[in-house]
């Protein structure tokens, strides 16, 4: 049962025992006796409740018989006490359910045949189940539709007022962007302030709304429920790996619904822990690129300048063919292979299998090396795990979470909502560092804003505050006295005033802030963009294990370090041994006996030890000559790396370019052969989320065209090249992939990790740590005043976003430069002018507009949109250590262009 | 292809230690195996039988089924409880209100609904009148399967007048789904109800006509007494039903011990055989042509004149469609009940029906929600078919035509 | 019934008494009117119930009736209608069929689309003759089924009454059935 503000949350409340249609049943004293009821099992109509939310109590169905009180009484509103005798069903309480049925009913309009929600409407069910028949003085609210919206269409005809809608908003999402409203006679729900709504767009007020009264403006009127097919899928944006219903009619896709909706409405709000069941913007309203136009659906090879299709045998053969005379000719080592973290687990897995059995070379990557891997690499090395730490159950029991460098409301908007319930429902602290206002620090207890690229000058600081104000966990440290005094040694000669003066953060809020971290019995640290995709990232983590570590919050349970992942497997990427440092399982591509292993299995000889180049290593190989073929899948580096990589100029020196891929993108159109490759929607398979759960990706629908699934790609391409890959089914992998990676799928819970640092803490880690601290990089200089990066949006995920119309309607490229007001106004800019962005590498002429989020001294670009190629003029940095491209970041001059 | 030797050779044999007497081969005698059907037009449809045969004689027959099966059971558990009355126009074809009529009583039985009593006389008027129309077409082909092709012309004139009849009631000759849960789609016209008492006139001394043809015709005789004899006894442990059944003598039809519909109101007499062969079974149905003139007439007499043709309960039935036009409730109930179909109770239910074959009967369980979980049909012809090697042992391979006729087979049902 | 003597039974075998029965009645016969007809030369005249081809049916003034909400769909039971609507945009909220099919191999003539639309914009009329050389003609699609709406628009509107569909003289109710009603009741309003 649902627990309510009024209730302690850790068990102190009293356990009382009420009797229940003639049934003794105990329950927690206060909550709401409509929980109490369906824990039961006993089903009471309800149209206004939900259990994510607290009761509201506007439909008057609820109602049970209390005795000793006249009336039936409301039973989501009233309280469960000891001793209660409640009946829940008799005639009349039927009627009185009845009347209030009538009561809707007498409003509303007669719109079930245009209706998107008939036969899928609360109303519609209630007024079947109590058998309303005739109603007199029925009448018509006539209330003009509010079509203002981008995505959703407000009916408020259709409306009954249960406010399920603002509730969730408000509630779960903590956005509170509607409200009712009386205009015209009628409680209205209307955006705040009766304006357009314009909010975050996830659309839950859609999911859990009872009647059609609030539409998707994507499909409105093209179905209705019963012509659909639902697929119970995963969505493929971002590492969240929210499950949802893909909602197909023939070969379209007409919607997406998420697992929460009115129909739903029993539960345990405890249960939210672990997901609410929503959806956000991109994946509900983002569907549109599966069925696109612009999918590719024919293989393409090239004639001249020109790619033209050709049947799949001619490609294939052709592929395969160039593929074997690079072989023979350069040796194995002159193949490298590109595949994107959007993949199954089943095809990245059969795609590093593919390089290095098939190939036999070592050189491959996944799109995990944007980021992700510098999170992974870190805390193997330190800790022995190659993932994050914690559930999202314990992120919303946290006591405290430290959030750093995630804008995390709009780059993984769903795990956000576990952050928010933490804020709303267990008064978590939150410190947000970034080095923008954003949503998240609009709710946060510690909004800090730091300059840009500050952020892991800011954990150094935090690590110095801990040990300069003694908040060190005397047991834990106690065990690596050593590790601890060279910590101490290590960061010694920072200066809190100079990180306050570089960072933007005042010493006291540093201090606070360490101490509000250090005391807090459950604390969590979660890294985003903001750490692993900017220099120094994975050092940067190692700094976070070392806070954890100091303040005892390593390996206590609820407490841990988390990343977040932009593309759906990164993780999965990461576990199938994608990347040249990895073998399946996370091993070491090293590890003598894991080679043994899978040279066993796949009757092959791995590649040796020595060998190995990750994305940058491989790009330069083409770029010097040495790697001859590259095969890529869904990965697009032209479009994705500033010019100073050189991509392009390493693409054109390849003698085979293979892209597979949905979409021709930018690095396709340079390809020799283009195979079309088949979106999530079409696939069957795994993915694991950033948390470690490995779910089901379903096929809703058929592959569009001529198009292909990825790894039956691989297995024709392996086979065309005389090896035998017998799969015929995904099954046929996860079969392979099960003896291999024993107990790997875990019946799609996360496996707990817990990390050992011993080995971290005794070997080497005092060298390694002085380095580390000795970083003073950062000095913002007169010259180029401006941070420059390049922020994620709510409404897109990478480049495969950009083709879903949907989105783009919401978020459309502008193609301006993103500035803070005040700073503007300093430049005597407006929107109408073009301003010059100038970095050490290039420069560039672009609009620009005014963005309330951004800090002074700052300037951002999305990411993902090249138009125009502002990425260029980003310098380009890699790890040293992880190979990871750090490329979100500039100092820049601004200027007003003549 | 073998030589014309080596067919000689199989043929004639030779016996090898004097080879001098070819010249006097001796005739091999085995059992012949014969296919019969699916294309043999006797078998009233696509059954096959493998009859084995001993010169003439059937020494053992094997029914071969299953070249009609639609799937029709399966397809009941994909639509709602409204949408499954049409596929049962397609069980026994020839004789589509008794299958409507028998599975809506049976989801009507789940359903534990009342009907009003104009419906019930509506329905067991028109169940009544395609008892003629099933008892003539049975009559009209088995007369044309041995033989009588006359009687065959004027049944099917008959036929006829009722099937224009039927169109003018439902707008379907065939596939009438005129029944609804809960009652009928459409009540009688005063033409329709005209025309029927007009029949009702007509059609006795028709009746007469056609036992001239047959009740002394020396060949029909020949061909009817004393062929596929099947005793009281045996035609019970087959689970026989209906006037097969009654051939033999058992006084069993559901109208008396069930007494569904208006029949309780009605006077008639269950005729029952004494032989239980062909003969008898030929009789009783004529009989039972009579017997149905004399319940459609009480009928028409005790039928109230006015009253409602559907139950109103609007959990299952449907509301007039004028009051769907401007009536939210009524349009919502017009919605649910098509897209959702009505939740009906967990539970399982079996009805039977007599219907002019025998006991058609519905077994439907339920696990509550608008589509059945399952569905079975209790196919009188499936049923006999499995009596028919009982009854064809012994007789001689003409008289096979004869005995899928005297169950009055119709594949549609039995294959389901 | 007392038994015929056996000289009697004799007679009536020797000279096949039953036979000259039978002819006799045959011979009657002969004197009747014939029932059968020469179709297609001549047609039997169909009653209005009839449940023939399927078609869609407008307003007195023209406008689709057909509003798309797909019920019909849901209830045929043999899945042979398809329906793709959208959102009329010169309308406002007007939702319609932009594509309406019946794939009249699949229809099993039962009637209970049009039972179920909530607008009457579906009716069945005489036609039975559907004889083609191709198939794919036999795929109803849109324009089709109004043109056969309007070729026979008195027997669609007669099986319509027929089957209590629609009351006489209520069909040309236009625009009652124009949702949303409450557009509608803004426009009868400001025409008063």
């Amino acid at each position: 049962m649902a627990l309510k503000p009024v209730t302690a949350l850790d068990g102190e409340a009293v356990t009382i025992d009420l009797s229940i249609d003639g049934q003794t049943v105990s329950a927690t004293e206060g909550v709401s006796l409509y929980d109490v009821v369906s824990s039961t099992g006993k089903v009471v109509p309800a149209m206004c409740y939900h259990y994510t939310f607290d009761p509201f109590g506007s439909c008057g169905m609820c109602l049970v018989t209390v005795e000793g009180k006249k009336a039936p009484v409301r039973s989501c509103t009233a309280k469960a006490t000891a001793g209660m005798v409640v009946t829940t069903e008799s005639e009349d309480l039927f009627l009185a359910r009845k009347k209030a049925v009538e009561k809707h009913l007498s409003v509303h309009p007669l719109d079930c045949p245009v209706c998107d929600a008939d036969g899928h409407c609360e109303l519609q069910d209630m007024a079947f189940e109590h058998q309303v028949t005739d109603l007199a003085n029925a009448k018509q609210k006539n209330i003009p539709e509010d079509t203002r919206s981008l995505v959703l269409d407000f009916n408020m005809n259709r409306c009954i007022a249960c406010g399920e809608c603002i509730n969730i908003c408000k509630d779960v999402q903590r956005i509170d962007a509607l409200q009712f409203m009386k205009k015209g006679g009628f409680t209205q729900v209307v955006a705040k302030g009766d304006q357009a709504l314009d909010c975050e767009f996830c659309g839950d007020c859609l999911a859990v709304c009872p009647v059609g009264a609030i539409t998707n403006k994507y499909s409105k009127y093209v179905y209705k429920p019963w012509q659909l097919k639902k697929t119970l899928t995963t969505c493929n944006y971002c590492g969240d790996g929210c499950q949802m219903y893909v909602e197909t009619k023939d070969t379209e896709v007409t919607r997406v619904t998420s697992v929460l909706s009115w129909k739903n409405k029993w539960g345990d709000r405890l249960d939210t822990a672990n997901g609410h069941g929503g959806l956000c913007v991109r994946g509900r309203f983002g569907f549109q690129f599966i069925d696109s136009q612009a999918r590719l659906r024919y293989p393409l090879v090239r004639a001249g300048k020109e790619l033209k299709e050709k049947p799949w045998i001619e490609a294939l053969d052709f592929a395969a063919a160039r593929l074997q005379e690079v072989k023979a000719t350069y040796g194995p080592q002159a193949i490298a292979g590109l595949m994107t973290a959007r993949c199954t687990n089943e095809e990245l897995y059969l795609f590093q299998k593919f390089m290095r059995m098939v190939i036999g070379t070592n050189h491959l990557d996944s799109s995990a090396r944007y980021g992700h891997l510098n999170f992974v690499r870190a805390v193997d090395h330190a800790l022995g795990i190659s993932r994050m730490m914690n559930t999202s159950e314990e992120i919303t029991k946290a006591k405290a979470i430290l959030l750093v460098g995630s804008n995390i409301t709009e780059t993984n908007p769903v795990a956000s909502v576990r952050v928010k319930q933490a804020i709303g429902v267990y008064k978590a602290q939150v410190i947000v560092v970034d080095s923008a206002q954003t949503n998240i620090a609009k709710l946060a207890s510690y909004p800090l804003m730091v300059t840009p690229g500050t952020e892991g000058l800011f954990v150094q600081g935090l690590v110095h505050s801990v040990l300069a104000q003694d908040l060190v966990d005397g047991e834990v440290t106690g065990q690596f006295p050593d590790a601890l005094a060279t910590l101490q040694q290590a960061t010694a000669h920072l200066s809190l005033e100079e990180i306050a003066r570089q960072t933007g953060v005042a010493v006291e809020q540093i201090n606070a802030v360490a101490k509000i971290f250090a005391e807090a019995p459950t604390s969590i640290i979660m890294c985003g963009e903001g750490i692993v995709r900017q220099p120094d990232g994975y050092a940067n983590v190692l700094n976070l294990v070392d806070l954890a570590w100091v303040t005892g919050k390593l390996g206590k349970p609820g407490c841990g370090i988390n990343t977040l992942t932009e593309e759906a497997n990164e993780q999965g990427a990461v576990d199938m041994g994608a990347a040249p440092e990895f073998l399946p399982g996370s091993v070491s591509f090293h590890d003598q006996a894991a080679r043994e292993k899978f040279s066993q299995a796949w009757n092959a000889d791995l590649p040796v030890v020595e060998q190995g180049e990750n994305l940058m290593g491989i790009l330069e190989g083409c770029r010097r000559g040495d790697i001859k073929a590259l095969y890529v899948v869904g990965e697009n580096p032209l479009a994705t790396l500033p010019a100073s990589c050189g991509v392009e100029e390493a693409l054109s020196k390849l003698e085979l370019l293979i892209c597979q891929d949905p979409f021709l993108t930018e690095t396709a159109q340079q390809a020799h052969v283009v195979f079309p490759a088949c979106t999530f929607a079409e696939k069957d398979g795994t993915v694991t989320n950033q948390e470690g759960k490995v779910q089901f990706v379903r096929p809703a629908l058929d592959p569009l065209g001529e198009s292909v699934l990825d790894w039956h790609i691989i297995v024709g391409l392996a086979n065309a090249l005389g090896a035998s890959m017998e799969y015929e089914t995904t099954q046929d992998i996860q079969t392979e992939m099960r003896k291999l990676l024993p107990a790997y799928y875990n019946l799609g819970q996360p496996k707990k990790v817990v990390g050992d640092p011993s080995a971290y803490f005794t070997n080497g880690y005092n060298d390694e740590t002085m380095a580390r601290y000795k970083n003073t990089r950062f000095e913002a200089t007169n010259s180029r005043p401006f941070g420059l990066r390049l922020v994620q949006l709510l409404y897109h995920s990478g480049k495969l976003s950009t083709q879903a119309s949907g989105l783009m309607a919401l978020s459309p490229n502008t193609g301006s430069l993103l500035m803070c007001a005040e700073d503007m106004e300093r430049l005597g800019l407006s929107e109408t002018d073009q301003v010059r962005v100038t970095s050490d590498v290039g420069s560039i002429e672009l609009s620009v507009q005014a963005d309330m989020s951004l800090m002074p001294a700052s300037c951002a670009f999305p990411e993902h949109f090249n138009d125009p190629p502002i990425k260029d003029i980003i310098p380009m940095e890699c790890d040293p250590v992880t190979g990871v491209p750090y490329f979100k970041l500039a100092r820049v001059t601004v200027e007003k262009a003549s | 292809m073998a030589s014309l030797e080596d067919q000689r050779s199989t043929i004639y044999k030779v016996d090898p230690e004097h080879p001098e007497t070819e010249s006097l081969p001796t005739l091999r005698t085995e059992e012949l195996l014969l296919n019969m059907g699916p294309q043999h037009p006797s078998t009233h449809g696509v059954l096959k039988v493998i009859l084995e045969l001993e010169g003439e004689r059937i020494v053992k027959s094997t029914p071969v089924l299953g070249f009609l099966h639609r799937g029709v059971e399966k397809l009941a558990e994909d639509g709602t409880y409204q949408q499954f009355i049409p596929h049962t126009d397609r069980l026994d074809y020839v004789c589509a209100m008794y299958n409507n009529y028998a599975y809506c009583r049976a989801v009507e039985k789940l359903m534990d609904m009342a009907i009003p009593e104009r419906a019930e006389y509506l329905r067991t008027i028109v169940a009544e009148v395609q008892r003629i129309i099933g008892h003539l077409f049975w009559l009209g082909t088995q007369a044309l399967d041995i033989g009588a092709m006359t009687v065959f012309f004027y049944t099917f004139r008959d036929r006829e007048i009722l099937l224009d009849w039927f169109d003018e009631l439902c707008g379907a000759r065939l596939t009438t789904s005129w029944y609804r849960i809960g009652g009928v789609e459409r009540d009688f016209t005063p033409s329709l109800e005209a025309k029927i008492r007009q029949f009702l006139d007509y059609f006795p001394p028709k009746i007469d006509e056609y036992v001239v043809f047959l009740e002394k015709n020396r060949i029909w005789l020949a061909r009817t007494r004393g062929v596929a004899v099947i005793t009281a006894e045996d035609a019970l442990s087959f689970g026989l039903s209906g006037p097969t059944l009654r051939g033999s003598g058992v006084d069993y039809d559901l109208r008396k011990y069930e007494s569904y519909g208006a029949y309780p109101k009605c006077e008639f007499s269950v005729p029952v055989g004494k032989n239980g062969d062909t003969y008898d079974r030929y009789w009783i149905r004529v009989e039972e042509m009579r017997e149905s003139i004399k319940i459609v007439q009480q009928c028409m007499d005790q039928m109230p004149k006015e009253g409602a043709i559907l139950a109103d309960v609007p959990s299952v039935t449907l509301p007039p469609k004028d009051r769907v036009f401007t009536n939210l409730e009524s349009m919502i109930q017009q919605f649910k009940l098509f897209s959702q179909g009505f939740d009906a109770p967990a539970g399982e239910v079996y009805c039977g029906t007599e219907a002019h074959k025998g006991e058609l009967g519905f077994y439907i369980v339920s696990t509550g929600g608008g589509k059945p979980y399952r569905l079975k049909i209790r196919a009188p012809s499936f049923i006999h078919m499995g009596a028919f090697d009982e009854m064809a042992r012994g007789y001689m391979i003409a008289d096979a035509v004869t005995i899928f006729g005297t169950y009055d087979i119709v594949m549609g049902e039995c294959d389901r | 019934m007392s038994s015929p003597s056996s000289t009697k039974k004799f007679f009536d075998a020797v000279l096949f008494k039953e036979i000259w029965n039978a002819m006799k009645v045959t011979f009657k016969h002969m004197f009747h009117r014939p029932m059968t007809f020469e179709y297609p030369r001549e047609k039997r005249t169909i009653p209005d119930a009839h449940r023939g081809a399927l078609g869609l049916l407008r307003y007195d003034d023209g406008q689709e009736r057909c509003v798309g909400c797909d019920l019909c769909e849901a209830a045929c039971p043999s899945r042979c209608i398809k329906v793709i609507s959208e959102e009329d945009t010169s309308m406002p909220l007007q939702r319609y069929a932009s594509e309406f099919y019946i794939d009249i191999t699949k229809c099993v003539f039962c009637g209970y689309c049009v039972e179920a639309c909530p607008v009457n914009a579906l009716a069945m009329t005489k036609v039975y003759e559907f004889s083609t050389h191709d198939k794919r003609d036999l795929l109803f699609d849109k324009t089709r089924l109004y043109e056969i709406g309007e070729q026979h628009i008195d027997d669609a509107k007669r099986y319509l009454y027929a089957h209590n569909q629609e009351k006489k003289g209520e069909e040309s109710r236009a625009y009652r059935y124009h949702f949303p009603q409450s557009v509608q009741r803004q426009q009868d309003a400001s025409s008063l």
